[in-house]
């Protein structure tokens, strides 16, 4: 039992980390969720001796996701201040 | 299960989990700092495996995380430089969050490598623990320069404005 513990700790990261990606509703603070979501999920790999794939989730969980979802989110930002600025003029 | 994997599943259970709560509430000012802590002790935790496993192969991930981690933390203080300028996080929880780290990193490090013995993994320890610390600086310096921007305040931070 106490082999499978770590394993267990893992799961159990994920699964909170995973309902906290979907409760959490705002954008940013979600990125900040999703890349601890990435850190619990290349942890649990290591855990039951996957380190390739968590070596790739790594790369794709802590830096690429939140970058995407930050970056989108600025995007979206701008456009509506710009509209709502031609809309003023 | 012996002790390497204890000690990797404490420090998973009594580092990384309460970091991560750090990570997933509260203020930027909080997150950020708190990300960081996260992916440096995760990276410990990875250490502490490969060791426990006995897999020296194992060390790559952590070698990974330790140039990612600090990456992604400078990621987050560039794209939410307004918030962070807006409210900075406290100079001294800052400071003691960065010498936390270097302590962790020694106290995991150090007895790491005295059970690798001298030659090329001691080595890559070494050098796994020289880049978690550099990162962890570079990160708070980071968040400072944020933070400082928001005292001086009269532009707005730098890329939300100029193109339009």
């Amino acid at each position: 039992m106490t082999g499978e513990l770590p394993v267990l700790l893992g799961l159990l990261l994920v699964a909170a980390a995973g309902t906290g990606a979907v409760l959490v509703r705002d954008p940013v603070r979600q990125s900040f969720v999703l890349s601890l979501l990435g850190l619990s999920l290349a942890a649990l790999f290591l855990l039951l001796q996957a380190p390739d794939v968590a070596l790739s989730q790594l790369a794709v969980g802590s830096a690429l996701t939140p970058l995407m979802v930050l970056l989108s989110v600025r995007k979206v930002r701008r456009k509506a201040r710009s509209e709502r600025r031609e809309e003023r003029e | 299960m012996n002790g390497w994997t204890a000690a990797g599943t404490a420090l998973l259970l009594c580092g990384f989990a309460p970091a991560a709560c750090g990570v997933a509430t509260g203020r930027a000012s909080r997150r950020v700092p708190a990300q960081n802590v996260a992916t440096t002790l995760l990276s410990l935790v990875f250490l502490l495996l490969a060791q426990g496993f006995a897999r020296p192969a194992y060390v790559d991930t952590a070698l990974v995380l330790s140039v990612l981690g600090p990456a992604g933390t400078l990621l987050f203080v560039r794209l939410l430089a307004d918030q962070l300028a807006d409210h900075p996080p406290g100079e001294r929880r800052l400071r003691a969050l960065t010498v936390g780290n270097y302590v962790a990193v020694a106290a995991v490090v150090l007895p790491l490598s005295a059970a690798a013995g001298p030659g090329r993994a001691m080595v890559k320890l070494l050098i796994i623990g020289v880049l978690l610390a550099l990162g962890s600086w570079v990160a708070t310096r980071a968040v400072h320069a944020a933070a400082a921007m928001g005292h001086g305040r009269g532009a707005p931070a730098e890329g939300m404005s100029g193109d339009r």
